[in-house]
């Protein structure tokens, strides 16, 4: 069944009462989140909760936290040093709840999500007062502060951390319990895209696009710089805190090595390298790298020179990241072809 | 009062490590606008190559430290050569906050993961300077290493007040972090001149390291959270005045001794931490960054 375009007479239009709730959702937001979900949980099936199966689930864990980030950073340009902090606090979070308290894993994801929406509101009230330079510098000391409190705190467990952490979704076999894991994890993954992309494509995404342009001219155009900042901090934070709780869901353990600078530079890099202003890149990043420091050991030994190389590569060259280059070599390939069809009518006529 | 005269001589000695970290920072900030985190990776590769050099291929400790700076120096040229000339000097972007971190976080991570393969995870320290044991003035104990450190804090932190306040080449570096362009047209030459601190603070860096590494030790992972605190400190003297980032480095790290003899040894950093982040949160004017600064409101 088809429609005419009212304001043109022309074309057709899907009928609004069958197709609204798609409309409603946000076609292209919906289909990402859809793409997402179906690619996750066919490979994680595919992988049937071997070894590569759970450094993937691992790696969903660590995209909840870069999907943040691109919102955060990518399209919001603000620069804070807090997602490994938050990471912990969703790890650390999940498993004191879950081994300490007895709580299910639906108990402890929900406290995390609150705990996350709590601190982050406390934090992001004083710490998005602070101008850009500001905020990164003063975020930048709580990685050192937390990685000192977990590694001397015995009731976290000091340096061996905290083991027992349950799965999202348990089986009778550990294998099915690390596919059905992944599972789970890939559908938070998909909601957390759809959430994204739909903040992004709204008033909002580009309330915070024209915050990031020029703070000012944002002001001036009736944008709440203060409400906006918070927004983000506290949506990129609780992000972080649910990416680290199915992180330690997943490995089982959580170790102080989860919110250590280390862990900082490498979500950094994890969301710069492929592309800080996609989602998708976002995506591929954290499960690439998360694969890349687990496979040989001649990367995982190596993996900070890499890292680094790389960082400053895609800085000098696009820093827009792999992502960017690529659309830059295709505008490139495609202004060739505009080009050379131009110069072949011109030779014709 | 012995107790606390120990941990004053304690403190001074872990602050004038920060201070000279600090003292590093804010000379090439004030030349680049840049940070630099790769500072205590510079200390790093100062204190484990004269060690292994002095230990393994048993060179003289005088001609070890040579190659070593020598070495760390060509670093620092191939870095400003290869990657902050075409990022800075050629660049048409203004000030980025991604450029004021994230270059020398790069590098960093490089130095970091380039020592690990090379050195691996061991604890290294280069011969003392001044050895023996540590000698007492009534109940006080003075390491001979921690009076190197301190004295050469002290030192580092007035040749640098000096040269920024009676030196055409000082007031040079001023005016390249003021305006870059602006110098370029009073016939500064800005690049030359950023090329030559990245250089100076990386030696300085890396002869730090060989003095203070029979203190505490140097692994390949040791520079960045040291880098992080003297940043810190370079912060509290507003990234432009070496002899009040000497001050606030030995100030971090008396109060960091005093709360590790009075309140907890264990905690003494995550209090300190704490405190740090409230004062830049509560009063970041501090950092310099007033509404007025050109990098307050610089986003990514």
């Amino acid at each position: 069944m088809t429609a005419v375009r009212p304001e043109t007479g022309t074309g057709t239009v899907r009928p609004q009462a069958a197709w609204g709730w798609w409309q409603r959702l946000d076609a292209t937001s919906a289909s990402m989140a859809l793409g997402v979900a179906v690619v996750g949980i066919v490979a994680l099936v595919a992988l049937n909760g071997n070894y590569t199966g759970l450094v993937v689930t691992t790696g969903v864990g660590y995209a909840v936290v870069t999907v943040g980030m691109v919102a955060q950073i990518g399209y919001s340009h603000q620069l804070a040093f807090s997602q490994s902090v938050f990471m912990g606090l969703g790890a650390y979070g999940a498993a004191l709840l879950e081994t300490r308290y007895n709580q299910g894993v639906l108990v402890s994801m929900l406290a995390v999500i609150v705990g996350a929406v709590v601190v982050a509101y406390l934090i992001g009230a004083v710490v998005t007062r602070a101008p850009g330079l500001a905020l990164a510098l003063a975020t930048l000391l709580l990685p050192l502060f937390l990685y000192e409190l977990v590694t001397y705190s015995s009731y976290l467990g000091t340096f061996a951390g905290i083991s027992g952490v349950l799965p999202l979704w348990s089986g009778e076999t550990y294998a099915e319990g690390m596919v059905r894991t992944g599972v789970v994890a890939v559908i938070i993954l998909a909601v957390v895209v759809w959430l994204v992309m739909r903040i992004m494509r709204s008033g909002v995404g580009l309330q915070l696009m024209a915050l990031a342009a020029d703070e000012r001219l944002a002001e001036g155009m009736g944008v709440n710089l203060r409400k906006r900042r918070l927004g983000v901090f506290i949506f990129g934070s609780v992000l972080a805190a649910l990416g680290g709780a199915i992180v330690a869901s997943a490995q089982g353990i959580v170790t102080p090595d989860l919110v250590n600078e280390s862990a900082e530079v490498t979500l950094l890099i994890m969301v710069f390298v492929p592309g800080r202003r996609n989602v998708i890149a976002a995506i591929v990043g954290a499960i690439v790298i998360e694969w890349l420091s687990t496979s040989t050991e001649f990367i995982s030994t190596n993996l900070p020179t890499f890292e680094g190389a790389l960082l400053i590569l895609v800085l000098l060259i696009e820093p827009d990241g792999i992502v960017g280059l690529c659309q830059r070599g295709w505008e490139a390939v495609r202004r060739k072809r505009v080009e050379r069809a131009v110069a072949a009518k011109e030779e014709t006529a | 009062m012995t107790k606390f005269l120990n941990l004053l001589a304690a403190g001074l000695t872990s602050g004038a490590i920060y201070a000279i970290f600090a003292a590093c920072v804010t000379l090439w900030y004030r030349v680049s606008n840049l940070l630099n985190f790769a500072v205590g990776d510079f200390a790093m590769i100062g204190a484990i190559g004269t060690a292994l050099l002095v230990q393994d291929q048993h060179l003289p400790f005088a001609v070890a430290v040579i190659i070593v700076l020598v070495a760390v120096a060509l670093i620092g040229w191939l870095f400003d050569v290869g990657v902050l000339h075409y990022a800075l000097d050629r660049s048409t972007r203004g000030a980025r906050v991604v450029a004021v971190f994230f270059y020398t976080f790069g590098l960093s991570l490089v130095l970091e993961g380039i020592a690990r393969a090379i050195f691996g995870t061991d604890v290294y320290a280069a011969p003392p300077i001044w050895g023996g044991p540590a000698s007492q003035v009534l109940d006080f104990h003075i390491q001979h290493a921690g009076v190197l450190t301190i004295a050469l804090a002290v030192i580092v932190g007035l040749a640098l007040w000096a040269y920024l306040r009676f030196t055409v080449s000082g007031k040079a570096v001023a005016a390249c972090g003021e305006s870059s362009l602006g110098a370029r047209i009073v016939g500064i030459s800005s690049g030359v001149l950023r090329r030559r601190i990245f250089i100076l603070t990386a030696v300085l860096a890396a002869l730090f390291g060989v003095v203070e590494s029979p203190v505490t030790g140097f692994v390949y992972n040791s520079g960045p959270s040291i880098s992080l605190i003297g940043v810190v400190a370079a912060g509290f003297a507003a990234y432009n005045k070496p002899g009040r980032a000497v001050l606030a480095g030995l100030g971090i790290g008396v109060i960091e001794a005093l709360l590790g003899g009075y309140v907890s040894t264990q905690y003494n950093d995550v209090i300190l931490y704490a405190a740090l982040f409230v004062i830049i949160i509560m009063r970041p004017e501090i950092l310099g960054l007033g509404a007025e600064s050109d990098l307050a409101g610089v986003t990514v």
